[in-house]
């Protein structure tokens, strides 16, 4: 098993800075949905990691915990993840993605 | 060299790969996109054989988002980590031999004004330090020196990171790494010294810990290249294998590289900044406004 990118909705919706997604050196692996924040009532959208791609660097980690100052990455073991998204479940809006989450772990 | 070569052949679509569907309906192409929307479109670039945590590989999807029309642009490289990432973006890639990357970029810069006339098609040549600053040197200097109208890109992680670590030209001195185990004993060339005695209308280094402005610097200087000149950025992009930076510790290494010695430094000749203020719209050249009087000295 490997270590992913693992975002805390509950932390990110509160202060949604984007940050994580524009360090992240892996294109098109964290990406931001407004529906993942506040369709649960929170203030703003969230950013989501689309483990299938996350190569477990912890770049976005330290650009979280360091200058966003928010602590809402955590690496953690791709079978601890109950749900997760994956490249084939996100759809593209006109502003954000949706991501719908499943299980990453094959068998 | 259009938005047509992305589009898919009618009846072709649900054959297609979910990110090549993705790419042409939510992709870059035909719109504006920017660093600050990050997350929320598909980028051109795909997935790659680079190292986890490689600042270049972030280096190079910035600059994929920065470019001003990606439909547009070809990228030319060389040998090097670069290319196996640049290489795998929906734009067109040309591979010159070890360093040749300028001559070759030349040549197309050329054919591609002749073939499409004032329609601008930019050419951005992403090379390694070595790729630039050693193997390709003559050819580099020579395309400045000709005033050749493309943007060269240096991808400095200081080492030949692809080979096993041999010291390079932009090594900074002292540096020990594998390949080279009694230190660096010359200082890092000063290529941005040259490249500005070498007539390039516009010069920059970044530091890819502050992305928009990686994507302001690169978005000038694709074009300024279009119509004025020779441009040149030198991006420090770490090696985290051979400077044996933990990946999680890259963007610190960057931070203290950029104050130790790759500050952000912006020359631009005055014909550059005339150009960009009157084709592209761009303020930041205007003459300020004069500061307002003193007022009377208080009695």
């Amino acid at each position: 098993m490997y270590l992913v990118a693992d975002i805390s909705v509950e932390i990110c919706a509160a202060k949604s800075c984007k940050l994580c997604t524009q360090y992240c050196p892996e294109a098109n692996t964290i990406l931001y949905s407004d529906e993942m924040g506040k369709d649960k009532g929170f203030k703003y959208g969230s950013a989501y990691v689309a483990v299938d791609r996350c190569k477990g660097c912890a770049q976005c980690v330290w650009v979280c915990d360091n200058m966003a100052k928010n602590n809402a990455i955590k690496m953690i073991m791709i079978d601890q993840l109950p749900v997760a998204a994956l490249t084939d479940n996100i759809t593209y809006g006109e502003k954000s993605t949706t991501a719908t989450l499943v299980s990453p772990v094959v068998g | 060299m259009s938005l047509d070569y992305v589009k898919f052949s009618s009846g072709f679509e649900k054959f297609m790969p979910k990110e090549y569907r993705d790419m042409v309906e939510h992709g870059p192409f035909g719109k504006k996109v920017s660093v600050s929307q990050m997350g929320s479109f598909k980028e051109v670039l795909e997935e790659h054989p680079m190292c986890a945590g490689c600042a270049m590989t972030l280096f190079i999807r910035l600059a994929m988002i920065a470019f001003p029309n990606p439909e547009d642009t070809i990228t030319v490289g060389t040998a090097g980590c670069g290319r196996l990432a640049i290489s795998q973006a929906a734009i067109p890639f040309v591979y010159g031999n070890y360093g040749d990357q300028n001559g070759v970029a030349s040549g197309l810069s050329r054919g591609l004004r002749l073939r499409f006339g004032d329609k601008p098609k930019d050419v951005v040549v992403m090379a390694g330090d070595g790729g630039t600053a050693d193997i390709g040197f003559q050819q580099v200097l020579h395309s400045w020196f000709r005033k050749e109208r493309f943007t060269t890109i240096m991808l400095d992680n200081e080492v030949y990171g692809n080979t096993g670590g041999q010291e390079s030209g932009m090594t900074n001195r002292g540096a020990v790494l594998k390949m080279a185990p009694l230190g660096k004993k010359f200082e890092k060339m000063d290529m941005l010294q040259m490249a500005k005695v070498a007539g390039c209308a516009y010069v920059a280094t970044v530091v890819p810990n502050n992305p928009r402005r990686v994507e302001s610097v690169i978005k000038k200087a694709v074009l300024i290249a279009r119509e004025v000149g020779s441009t040149y950025i030198q991006a420090y992009t770490s090696c985290n294998i051979e400077y044996a930076i933990p990946t999680d510790k890259v963007m610190e290494d960057a931070k203290n590289v950029e104050n130790d010695r790759y500050q952000f430094s912006e020359y631009i000749t005055d014909e550059a900044k005339q150009f960009l203020t009157e084709r592209y719209g761009y303020k930041e050249f205007l003459p300020k406004p004069a500061a307002p009087a003193p007022g009377l000295p208080k009695a």
